[in-house]
């Protein structure tokens, strides 16, 4: 029952970002598609799924809203292990938010190499007049690091979808590309097996036999 | 017809573009289906197996097919049929005019992208949107589980019979019959049992019926292997969790002790939203259910639940959305609170034995929650919330906040220039004083305390003449009546007009002045506390002996009954505890809670305060009550055990802490020990240890009814022998110690206690110069014998000599020593057994050689009638039995229960026991 058009992708995703930069509203307006709504049918925005279907491949996204708060940024490795991507949110008001994305970005590089896919996100461009990180700053850092960097309003409901959908796209190039190198990939599983399980979950019915 | 209700996120799965209508949709009503796409309208597809047919009509795709409504595009909608559809918390309903409305659960929403990036819902559904359809053919009766039943069900049901479970069962004893000693490693542990899941997983499908519908569904195949988990898991849970507490027994007493040290955290400490209050304790109490499921699953469920309820609805019922900046912290909060001794060991578990999950990665909601709740220990255990939330604020009224905190740090510095400028108004309050105290500033407290002490004197003194003054106004001040020293008094005396003014406006001086409430050491707080407690709270050592010398009341209680001691105890402030306790402090104090200052320290994982305290009441005679009840009855080493301390149990145990003292819930230390670790020290190094097991349940529980009794027979011994008392004082003492040095198997130390040359047998014997190594005969007898001025038969309170230890432990070098210094080998003890019983109770057979050599009676009974053959026998102590039988015993004597040897050997089905003594009868 293995075959090609019917393998299902797992993702694991995670939002890291400084508190009140509007994780969780991207988040539920990506999901819900809702802004600071009173009818949500979810009643917690800590972890949520998302299933895509692009182009005939199934992608089940499993996203992870961490909490933003200062103290709890020692706990980031708990949460981002195993991550096949991140959205790194900042608020363009914010410098500060921004800072706290450079940080992230190096700690994940440190932490997990290129193995990650990052994506950062400089949220509440409905506030395009107080903004204060430069447009060219943002961009030209993403572009260093080598993520893709998108201007999002979960608000407005601008962009959201793209950077998901975008994300989604890179995560999966990475593991097909990495699925092409089957043997770096296998020597790699071995050695760090309990770090990393096989990320790609192919269709579990392969064990029946 | 909602048949249940998803409450995992993402529970059922199935691959949609392999679903027959679907699939039929696209293929062959292309031109609907390329519709539908351009206008985004949302495509329904009842989930696999639950449409009875394999023909569709067009009516059956245009029934599935939702148009948003103009007005509300997201709960109404029609179908291509006409038909109004409502969609409220993810359940279709269809409205039909004959009879009830159709509804029909939402599994799941997958979003398709084609290859041009134009984007179309597809839903899930449980049953087809058509009223006619009778409901197909069911493959999946519940396509989520959520108990060991619901497993044990599917198994059951799917299977056809009982065979599966009976094979996963068989597996399992086989599996625990192979491996008597479980690995206690994590890792070799986990792997065996993952080997063993495999194994009973390839039993459940070599099941013709689960494998065939294995292949049709995903979901069903997912199911099939979280039931097999969990019923081995149910199996196995007993004999893994051990195991797995001992290992992860170092990470349970860090973290306990972490945990006890801020149970007293509040939920405003740690910045959690007001309006998710009122749901905490019902989550705690779901929460600290946690260790009664034996599975992963059901673990799992339990923090889901936890969680479920924190964010269903506030007071007033308003949905309140939990994000993850309140998660951590109201977690964070729910462990702390729930009393678990073993989250560590509960996190292993979920963490490593979960093996149906294992192909998702940590794409799963399972994979989010045991990552939070690893998250949330390594938050507790990382101290980072020990520190800024105000711990004391539950104490006594404190506006500190970790907001203000620094604000408050930044003055704290400066508050040296502040009570130099504005002391009338701010040193006037005993939080300000407390404040100080907080902050170290002994001069200053010092300076304060002083004054105002000086204050009151003065108004004290002159009170008979200051009322005089109320009453006749005309009274005459003699200024020179105040020296110099009384600063702020007589100062404000020079400021009066004239110094025998009596105007109104110096009066109200002089009565402002009386009003004045300035704290002193004994002034109290609303919670009771003096000076002295705060100092002792935050551990300031020189405040406390500042505070002591003004005369501060050393057993002051607060509202809670806690003196400072109390505080300084749990808190774990040796210095503090040290200087109360060398200041007189009642050391047995007890709180409300029948707390004694042992209980807190230990409780909260204080080593130091403990050591603290048993070496004080060592060196001071007075007597630290090791073995104190609360008023749950747990005694310290109850506490000790709980919470995994290993260090502080061993050091309570050697200081005579009793390990089977019982609570008020009939639970001993021994219960309350949840790793092997512990046990082994409450095992260990328990000196009377065994005979408290294996005395009848009346001896235990009037042993344990009356702790104190030993203590008092001791002092009650130590009253009777008044003359000899100093010597009978030091012989309890020396004994005591010898039983350890002999539990321990020290011969030297033992030796030395009781005043015994050691070197001087030790070199007769290496000499040879005994007719043999185990003579006892006359001649040799008189060669050794050497005088010590320590009685080798005194007893213990037990009546226990040293020779009865030197048999348990079987150390027959002592035995002989203690024989050659002319122990009595028939000494009986309390329960009137005599060292030969010990020595056949633990199969010491060389001891018994030489006791029965040395004229120790075969036949002797204790108390409840037995002889050392019926403790050999009962005991199964085949090597005993056989020196015993050597010895000539009469086997026909019966115990209290009118029981022989033989038959208490039949009982227990000794096998070689029975036939060693009917052998013997036969012989006789």
């Amino acid at each position: 029952m293995t075959n090609t058009s019917a393998t299902t992708y797992n993702f694991k995703v995670v939002l890291l970002g400084e508190g009140c930069v509007g994780k969780t509203s991207l988040l539920l307006r990506y999901i819900e598609d809702k802004f600071n709504d009173k009818h949500l049918t979810t009643l917690q925005a800590t972890f949520l799924n998302k299933k895509l279907n692009i182009n005939g491949k199934r992608i089940n996204l499993s996203i992870w809203d961490t909490a933003g708060q200062e103290k709890f940024h020692a706990l980031g490795p708990i949460y981002y292990r195993n991550s096949n991507g991140a959205i790194l949110v900042y608020d363009i008001t914010d410098e500060d938010s921004f800072g706290k994305v450079k940080n992230w970005v190096k700690e994940l590089k440190k932490m997990l190499g290129s193995e990650i896919v990052l994506v950062i996100a400089g949220n509440k461009i409905d506030l395009e007049h107080e903004r204060t990180v430069p447009l060219e700053e943002a961009e030209s850092y993403a572009k260093m690091v080598g993520a893709r960097h998108f201007y999002t309003s979960a608000k407005m409901n601008q962009g959201v979808e793209d950077l998901f959908l975008e994300l989604t796209r890179e995560m999966t190039e990475k593991l097909e590309q990495n699925a092409q190198n089957e043997v770096t990939r296998t020597s790699r599983v071995l050695v760090v097996d309990d770090e990393a399980p096989v990320q790609s979950s192919c269709c579990a019915g392969s064990k029946s036999n | 017809m909602i048949s249940f209700i998803l409450e995992m996120e993402g529970a059922y799965d199935e691959i949609i573009s392999e679903n027959p209508f679907f699939v039929e949709l696209k293929n062959e009503y292309a031109n609907l289906f390329q519709h539908c796409i351009a206008q985004s309208w949302i495509i329904c597809v009842p989930r696999i197996g639950s449409l009875s047919t394999r023909v569709f009509t067009v009516e059956d795709f245009c029934a599935h097919i939702l148009v948003p409504s103009d007005e509300l595009p997201e709960s109404h909608y029609s179908t291509l049929t006409e038909k109004q559809v409502t969609v409220a918390n993810k359940v279709i309903t269809l409205e039909v005019t004959k009879s009830l409305p159709l509804q029909s659960h939402i599994l799941f929403e997958e979003t398709f992208y084609t290859e041009d990036f134009i984007k179309y819902k597809v839903w899930c559904i449980e049953y087809p949107l058509e009223p006619t359809t009778n409901t197909g053919t069911h493959l999946i009766t519940k396509e989520y589980l959520t108990s060991i039943n619901d497993c044990i069900d599917l198994l059951w049901t799917q299977a056809a019979g009982r065979q599966v479970l009976d094979q996963i069962e068989q597996s399992v004893q086989l599996f625990l019959k192979n491996q008597p000693s479980l690995p206690i490693a994590i890792g070799p542990l986990r792997d065996s049992i993952s080997e063993l899941y495999t194994q009973c997983l390839q039993y459940a499908l070599q099941n013709r019926r689960l494998r065939e519908k294995s292949k049709v569904c995903k979901t069903v195949l997912e199911n099939i292997k979280m039931a097999v988990e969990c019923y081995m898991q149910q199996l196995l849970f007993e004999s893994i969790f051990k195991p797995i507490c001992t290992s992860c027994a170092y990470e349970d007493s860090h973290l306990n002790k972490k945990i006890r040290n801020m149970c007293d955290i509040q939920l405003k400490d740690l910045d959690i939203k007001k309006e998710l209050f009122h749901a905490v304790p019902k989550a705690k109490q779901i929460l600290s259910k946690i260790d009664t499921y034996s599975t992963v699953l059901e673990k799992v469920l339990c923090l889901k639940q936890a969680l479920n309820t924190i964010n269903k609805t506030d007071s007033s019922n308003n949905v309140v959305l939990l994000t993850a900046d309140d998660l951590l912290p109201v977690f964070v909060f729910l462990v702390i609170k729930s009393g678990l001794p073993n989250w560590y060991s509960q996190l292993t578990y979920m963490k490593e034995f979960r093996f149906s999950g294992v192909g998702k990665g940590d794409a799963d909601e399972s994979a989010f929650l045991i990552t939070t709740l690893e998250a949330v220990i390594e938050h507790i255990q990382s101290g980072a919330l020990s520190g800024p939330p105000d711990p004391e604020s539950y104490y006594y009224e404190s506006d500190l906040t970790e907001d203000n905190l620094n604000e408050r740090q930044r003055k704290n510095s400066f508050t040296e220039s502040i009570s130099t400028s504005d002391t009338n108004t701010r040193d006037e309050t005993l939080e300000y004083i407390f404040e100080l105290i907080k902050a170290n500033h002994t001069e200053q407290v010092q300076a304060i305390l002083l004054r105002n002490k000086r204050h009151l004197e003065t108004i004290k003194e002159h009170e008979s003449e200051i009322l005089k003054v109320s009453l006749d106004k005309k009274y005459q001040f003699h200024n020179e009546d105040y020296d110099d020293n009384s600063d702020s008094d007589s100062d404000i005396y020079e400021k009066l007009c004239h110094p025998l003014c009596n105007c109104k406006k110096c009066c109200s001086k002089i009565f402002k002045n009386l009003l004045k409430t300035s704290p002193t050491v004994t002034s109290r707080d609303s919670h009771g506390l003096t000076p002295l407690h705060v100092a002792c709270i935050h551990g300031k050592a020189a405040i406390v002996e500042l505070l002591i010398e003004m005369e501060a009341d050393i057993d002051a209680t607060d509202l809670n009954e806690c003196s400072p001691m109390h505080y300084a105890a749990s808190r774990g402030h040796q210095n503090a505890l040290l200087l109360l306790l060398h200041s007189g402090a009642n050391i047995n104090k007890t709180n409300v809670d029948k707390n004694t200052p042992l209980h807190l320290c230990v409780n909260n994982g204080h080593m130091n305060c403990v050591k603290a305290l048993i070496y004080f009441s060592e060196h001071s005679r007075k007597k630290l009550m090791i073995n104190a009840t609360n008023e749950n009855g747990n005694t310290p080493l109850h506490l000790a055990s709980k919470w995994g301390y290993e260090g502080i149990a061993r050091l309570l145990i050697e200081n005579g802490a009793e390990p089977s003292i019982q609570n008020h819930n009939n639970k001993s230390s021994f219960d309350f020990a949840h790793n092997l670790k512990i046990l082994q020290v409450l095992k260990s190094v328990t000196p009377n240890l065994y005979e408290y097991i294996h005395i009848t349940s009346s001896d235990v529980t009037v042993l344990n009814s009356k702790p104190e009794k030993l203590f008092n027979t001791k002092f009650q011994k130590l009253k009777f022998k008044e003359n000899n008392a100093s010597k009978t004082v030091k012989n309890l003492k020396t004994i005591e110690r010898i039983f350890k040095a002999i539990s321990y198997g020290d011969v030297k130390l033992a030796c030395f206690y009781m005043n015994i040359d050691y070197t001087n047998y030790k070199n007769n014997n290496s000499n040879t110069t005994l007719c043999h190594p185990l003579c006892a005969c006359r001649s040799c007898k008189k060669n050794n014998e050497s005088q010590t001025d320590f009685d080798v038969n005194f007893p213990d309170s037990n009546g226990f000599t040293a020779l009865h230890y030197a048999a348990k432990y079987g150390l027959d070098e002592l035995c002989n020593i203690l024989i050659l210094n002319n122990a009595n080998v028939n000494c009986q003890n309390k329960r009137g057994q005599t060292p030969l019983h010990l020595a056949a109770l633990n199969n010491k057979t060389v001891v018994i050689e030489i006791l029965t050599n040395n004229g120790a009676n075969i036949n002797t009974i204790d108390l409840s009638g037995n002889t050392p053959l019926h403790n050999a026998s009962e005991m199964g102590n085949i090597g005993a039995s056989k020196v015993l039988l050597n010895k000539n015993p009469d086997i026909t004597m019966l115990n209290g229960s009118e029981k022989s040897a033989l038959s208490i050997a039949k009982e227990k089905v000794h096998l070689t026991i029975i036939d060693l003594i009917e052998k013997y009868a036969n012989k006789s």
